[in-house]
């Protein structure tokens, strides 16, 4: 395993909320945030932070890039100049790390150029504005005023504003959204680049199917929990979300139990009009074999995605019915009790 | 590159934003119209103003031109800087700058001189080109002194006016917030104090309207240190003979400087605490 270059331990940081009354008009109360996060960023790893909407990516993001100073806990780093683990400042910490937050609407008369100037004079390093806007393909547009972007591009030149500074760290926010399927080939192609220069990146989103052919590792957020780190195999396997197949055909829905026995297990089956799909948990390569034999009119068969809100029903015990929209509303917490401040 | 470096470019790069901005080119036929227009009228040897004042000297005429800074000047520093924070905020921008490894006391200290030099350039050439102005017309200089205080008169007051508007743009979620307080502050200072002190004169038994009143005038100039407008005609007080309000020039300097500081500490302390 490579080198760790960054070590959240046991951070906190929790969000004030206004909360007038009489007595206290300008009084406030602890919302939402993130409890006791323990994270490892290693050297060169791309590590994709996923969760549902409200579960804290944004929070731990901007925790990581030095705009939130957490409560409680500790981070741990290598300086700009040193090579030992030691506590960070908030302000060292931006010197490492390079920031892409969540789509940031560029807009006015002023060129891309200058733009990307204004950020990087902030970070001592001007001259490395033309080169960035090459690597990040802007560069035949650098004098195109900011208003003539499409969405592509401003996610281009949000991205170059992280660049900027040869970060050791690289955080981008949700960065596929608004780009059309080529740009983000181009943006993952240049992200593998980095991260074979030993650039460590995190990347939040919401999808785990857009990302998982692209990270290390995954680590699961929900309610501002670290839920689960690992690799997605590791992911599954401790969910038991592994080995799952998806087979759908014509006709009526067979008698799985019949054909395959005991080999497999059938987690889900749909039928509508002469069609049916199943989910099945394989551990034997010759169920295919098995199900071509009996006949079976056999249309698909691959293997099943695992998807967050699978992962989350099975971290947190509870089914979608139960989670919904509640990761929004409620900050009471399902999988660990803190026995604090709730 | 170093702090200091860092930190001009940014400055800079805030004040040229601003100066060269479409709002300046809008703003500046009113602040020529406000300074060196009123410089003009006041100037005529033949102009007699309300009560049957007609002023004798360069310093006199710059006293009454000094409308123009509080009609005109503060205004364009309210709507130059009213979304000096909030339209970056708005936009996302800000959590991009607050992810710069530059201190927050840098960035918002570039903030505020940056969008204050912005106002206080074109109004100190104007104000220069109204003692021109003056002197073509009456043929009288200001004394040196009298010169210097007026200027740094102007810049405390556009400074004031600025740190409000800034302090409003770093509170307000969104623009319109932040320009209606903005303006706000610009009217109580400019309109309704003179209400304020006609309440509190009332209210403590001192009568009303009677221009020679002692009591009167030691009230209204206690009171006009609570208004930055009142502390900015305090200033340039300093310098007509025959004017006593009772407050001494030590005190006054000490108002002016906490007009200066506490905003301007309350914007740099609500800029560490900001989020985006």
């Amino acid at each position: 395993m490579s080198e760790v270059v960054l070590d959240m331990r046991d951070a906190v940081f929790r969000h004030q909320i206004s909360s007038p009354s009489l007595s206290k008009p300008f009084g406030k109360r602890l919302g939402s945030g993130i409890f006791s996060i323990n994270l490892k960023v290693r050297k060169g790893q791309i590590l994709g932070l996923v969760g549902p909407n409200g579960a804290g990516k944004t929070t731990l993001m901007r925790i990581l890039a030095g705009i939130f100073p957490i409560q409680k806990g500790e981070i741990f780093a290598h300086g700009a100049k040193s090579n030992e683990l030691s506590p960070i400042s908030e302000m060292e910490l931006r010197s490492i790390v390079g920031h892409m937050p969540e789509q940031v609407r560029w807009q006015g008369r002023v060129s891309v150029k200058r733009t990307l100037q204004d950020i990087a004079e902030m970070r001592g390093v001007a001259y490395r504005v033309d080169g960035i806007l090459r690597m990040v393909g802007l560069s035949e547009i650098e004098n195109s005023p900011l208003d003539h972007l499409s969405q592509g591009m401003r996610q281009r030149l949000t991205l170059a504003t992280a660049l900027l500074g040869s970060p050791k760290i690289l955080l981008l926010d949700e960065p596929f959204n608004g780009l059309d399927p080529i740009a983000i080939r181009a943006f993952e192609k240049l992200l593998e680049d980095l991260a074979k220069k030993g650039v460590s990146i995190i990347i939040s989103s919401h999808r785990v199917a857009g990302m998982v052919h692209l990270v290390d590792r995954l680590a699961l957020l929900h309610r501002g929990q670290l839920l689960i780190e690992g690799t997605l195999k590791e992911i599954e396997s401790k969910f038991e979300l592994d080995n799952r197949i998806q087979i759908e055909g014509t006709g009526d829905l067979p008698e799985f139990e019949k054909v395959i026995g005991t080999e497999a297990s059938i987690l889900e089956s749909k039928s509508t009009e002469q069609r049916w799909s199943v989910i099945i948990r394989n551990q034997d390569d010759s169920l295919l074999h098995k199900l071509v034999s009996s006949k079976t009119e056999i249309t698909t068969w691959k293997p099943k995605d695992t998807d967050i809100v699978e992962m989350i029903c099975s971290a947190t015990g509870q089914d979608l019915d139960e989670i919904g929209f509640g990761v929004i509303s409620s900050t009471m917490m399902p999988y660990k009790n803190r026995g604090e401040e709730e | 590159m170093n702090d200091f470096k860092k930190f001009s470019k940014v400055t800079m790069r805030h004040l040229s934003q601003r100066l060269f901005s479409t709002r300046m080119a809008i703003m500046l036929p009113i602040l020529i119209l406000f300074i060196p227009g009123m410089a003009w009228g006041f100037s005529d040897p033949k102009v007699l103003l309300p009560g049957g004042i007609s002023p004798s000297s360069a310093t006199e005429v710059m006293f009454y031109t000094s409308l123009g800074i509080v009609f005109g000047a503060t205004m364009c520093s309210v709507l130059l800087s009213f979304d000096g924070v909030s339209k970056d905020r708005a936009s996302g921008l800000l959590e991009i700058k607050l992810a710069q490894p530059m201190p927050r006391t840098h960035q918002s200290t570039a903030l505020v001189i940056g969008h204050w030099f912005a106002i206080l350039i074109p109004t100190w050439i104007l104000w220069a080109v109204s003692f021109v102005i003056v002197k073509h017309r009456m043929g009288d200089w200001p004394s040196i002194v009298d010169v210097l205080t007026s200027f740094i008169s102007v810049a405390l007051i556009l400074l004031w006016y600025v740190l409000f508007s800034l302090i409003a743009s770093s509170h307000a979620k969104e623009q319109g917030t932040s320009i209606a307080f903005g303006v706000g502050v610009w009217f109580l200072f400019t309109f309704l104090w003179a209400l304020v002190t006609t309440m509190i004169a009332f209210a403590s038994g001192i009568s009303i309207g009677e221009e020679n009143n002692p009591k009167w005038i030691g009230l209204e100039g206690v009171l006009d240190l609570f208004s930055p407008n009142g502390v900015f005609h305090h200033l340039l007080e300093t310098r007509l003979n025959d004017v006593d309000r009772g407050v001494s020039p030590l005190v006054l300097w000490l108002v002016a400087l906490l007009w200066s500081v506490i905003p301007w500490y309350w914007f740099n302390y609500r800029m560490k605490t900001i989020q985006p």
